[in-house]
């Protein structure tokens, strides 16, 4: 799984050894010292990695872990002192415990977007950015959604940007990092109509979903989602809440229930069990199920799965 | 060392604070100077009975009502100003709990902080109260920390490179709420008078589990009880910040272990602590009765804890605590014990807002009378404002 990387590569430094042998045939010239990267989440593990391979990679959270709820645990803080570059969703969604791991942490190279401090937010523009934020709305982010990286168009520019940054910090890899994005985007370029083709039968679907993690995804793909199984965002569906999404399930357009796999499923359950409507638990980064090995794994993932309840 | 300015009118003091806070934007974005993150808690509660060396007394209540200020000064320096608002007996009082500056960029994992802050030794004692799972601090705290000890000083604070969590750290304060008992007011005490220094390491144990566990020395340089010679009358068990039982050395360890299903905190998770203290050096050599009969020359006091979080909007916790304390009772030492169990249950309607019921049951020797009492509290805690990240 790809969030153990970094712990693979620390524990086991011969074992890297090895794999850095097989990594030094594809990308030869990166005989300098590599990037030490702190990722937030597990999809901007798979990412740097795929930008940086020979970069050591530690990803602070799993696919089946809520990105929002984090404890800004003593592993963490180890691992953010000892960081080149901090990647980071942005736009709020670690304000939970990012602040509290840079000021433990005491690293004065990752506390600004000047420096080794990187969030993919930044790099795009969120959807449903808002003016007005108020605490009665539940957990909501002024600053747009941040969970981007089902967009394919805003991840290959997330993906420049990224790049952009590590060689800023790391000249002398300059090269190394040009020719993994080169190899990156040409490969991602070319899944994308792939991708689309196979989800040409989802446009237009509308779906039952819980937070609005999949946003990107369902923007993306066409698709609609007519109803949240959160009341409001961050909090847990309620009994009331549910029969009134029954009530809605009821119109009989809606083609399934959508879950993380870091999401509780048993409200989705209630739902589909009186609504007959198929439950489908979608891995919600790199790591999620057995097939989201790398991002390009996730997405091929995430489609089967949608297709597979057509 | 409390700066205590008793308002003529708090009502006025606080309808200015809460228009300050309505006039910012409470959900700051990224803090600035010019927006910084501003949070207040609200603490009420009613108790059925006093608890000693407890701010919360019988009937109704406010706890700490707290205000708080932060963000980065530049690119150097963070800073952070907490006002608490406490009214006992009638009267409200202002206080400063933090009012400190961090240095943000030092080479070489160090850090420095100046000001007023709380000491970073145990686990307990550098978190805010309003994040505790209980409605006090356990006993162990009431009677040797004044509950928690914040104070005037300066801290250095060194993270190793290592890839374990391993921090070091070293304070000096002025120890005003650490004074040991004076009966005439007439001692003259240290002041530069707390020491401190600390080691904490921690890790993870699989995707679940985190753990900390550390070791702090403090040394008080004004712990010494000094008896006077015509009276020697028993200690007081005091209100307030201060420290109740007092003596030079006080040796502490901690531990926290926090579990999860799958390191994911959305729903459901676990929390164990517990701390042992001990504190040595009670009497001064020079004092008449240096020469009393004494069993036992160290304070001793522990906790164990386990919260449970169930589900999102609920919450248990099970602790249970003792203090073995010495006073001085007609030139002798004599022995003061104090257990605590407490079973508490907790409402969250968000992660901002907590209901709880508290349940305690003590069990006292030599301790202000208490020999088996029941204490039921509930309790109302909520913050607004800027969400703040909050500590392992």
């Amino acid at each position: 799984m790809l969030c153990l990387w970094g712990l693979t590569v620390r524990i086991n430094s011969k074992l890297a050894k090895f794999a850095a042998v097989g990594l030094t045939l594809a990308y030869t010239g990166l005989a300098h010292a590599e990037l030490n990267v702190f990722a937030c989440e597990p999809e901007y593990a798979a990412l740097t990695k795929a930008l940086a391979p020979g970069a050591s990679v530690y990803a602070a959270t799993t696919a089946m872990q809520d990105p929002h709820q984090v404890q800004a645990r003593p592993s963490l803080i180890a691992k953010m002192r000892r960081a080149d570059l901090v990647v980071c969703a942005g736009a709020e969604l670690e304000v939970g415990w990012l602040p509290m791991l840079q000021m433990k942490s005491a690293n004065a190279k990752v506390r600004s977007t000047e420096e080794g401090l990187f969030f993919a937010a930044d790099q795009v523009d969120p959807l449903d950015k808002l003016a007005q934020v108020d605490r009665s709305m539940g957990d909501v982010h002024a600053q747009g959604n941040p969970h981007l990286h089902f967009d394919p168009q805003r991840l290959l520019k997330i993906a420049q940007a990224l790049s952009a940054k590590m060689t800023a910090l790391d000249p002398d890899g300059a090269a190394g990092y040009q020719a993994a994005l080169a190899d990156f985007s040409q490969r991602w370029l070319a899944a994308v109509p792939v991708w689309q083709a196979k989800a040409a039968g989802l446009t237009g679907k509308k779906v039952i979903a819980y937070h609005t993690s999949f946003r990107y995804l369902f923007n993306w793909l066409g698709m609609e989602q007519v109803a949240d199984l959160e009341p409001k965002p961050g909090l847990p569906p309620t009994s009331g809440h549910l029969a009134s999404l029954l009530k809605r399930a009821g119109e009989g357009d809606v083609l399934a229930i959508i879950v993380a796999s870091y999401q509780d499923r048993r409200g989705a359950d209630w739902l589909g069990e009186r609504a007959h409507l198929p439950v489908v638990m979608l891995p919600m980064s790199v790591g999620g199920n057995d097939q989201s090995r790398d991002l390009f794994g996730l997405y091929d993932s995430v489609l089967a799965l949608l297709n597979g309840v057509k | 060392m409390k700066i205590q300015h008793p308002i003529s009118n708090p009502g006025a003091a606080l309808l200015a604070l809460g228009c300050t806070l309505a006039s910012a934007n409470a959900l700051a974005l990224d803090p600035t100077l010019t927006n910084p993150a501003i949070s207040a808690v609200v603490d009420g509660y009613y108790q059925s009975s006093d608890r000693p060396m407890s701010e919360r007394t019988e009937g109704f209540g406010l706890g700490e009502t707290e205000l708080a200020l932060s963000a980065n000064i530049d690119d150097m320096f963070y800073g952070k100003v907490t006002a608490v608002l406490e009214s006992s007996d009638g009267e409200s009082e202002i206080n400063l709990e933090e009012a400190f500056i961090q240095t943000l960029a030092m080479p070489a994992g160090l850090s420095l902080r100046a000001g007023r802050f709380m000491s970073d030794i145990g686990y307990l004692n550098n978190q805010h109260l309003h994040t505790d799972a209980f409605t006090d601090r356990p006993v162990a705290y009431r009677a040797l920390l004044g509950g928690h000890y914040f104070d005037d000083g300066v801290r250095l604070d060194y993270l190793a490179p290592t890839d374990i969590y391993w921090s070091l750290g070293a304070e000096a304060f002025k120890g005003d709420s650490m004074h040991a008992e004076d009966e005439t007011g007439s001692r003259e005490f240290s002041n530069l008078g707390v020491f401190t220094a600390y080691s904490k390491f921690g890790g993870d144990i699989g995707d679940a589990g985190s753990w900390m566990a550390g070791l702090s020395y403090l040394r008080n340089q004004n712990g010494r009880f000094m008896p006077h010679e015509e009276e020697a009358g028993a200690e007081e068990a005091g209100h307030g910040h201060s420290a109740s039982y007092t003596g030079e050395n006080t040796y502490a360890a901690d531990f926290v272990y926090k579990w999860a299903p799958q390191g994911n905190y959305k729903y459901r998770h676990l929390t164990l602590s517990g701390e042992y203290f001990r504190v040595t050096g009670l009497l001064s050599d020079e004092a008449p009765a240096a020469g009393a009969k004494r069993r036992q020359d160290y304070h001793q006091a522990w906790y164990l804890s386990g919260v449970y979080q169930m589900s999102p909007n609920w919450s248990a916790g099970l602790r249970y605590g003792e203090l073995d304390a010495q006073a001085l009772e007609a030139d002798e030492m004599q022995s003061q014990k104090l257990r605590e169990t407490e079973l508490s249950l907790g409402w969250h309607q968000s992660h901002f807002s907590t209901v709880r019921l508290q349940y305690t049951h003590q069990q006292g020797a030599n301790f202000d009378g208490i020999t088996d009492d029941n204490i039921l509290t509930l309790q109302y805690v909520m913050s607004l404002g800027a969400h703040g990240a909050h500590q392992f």
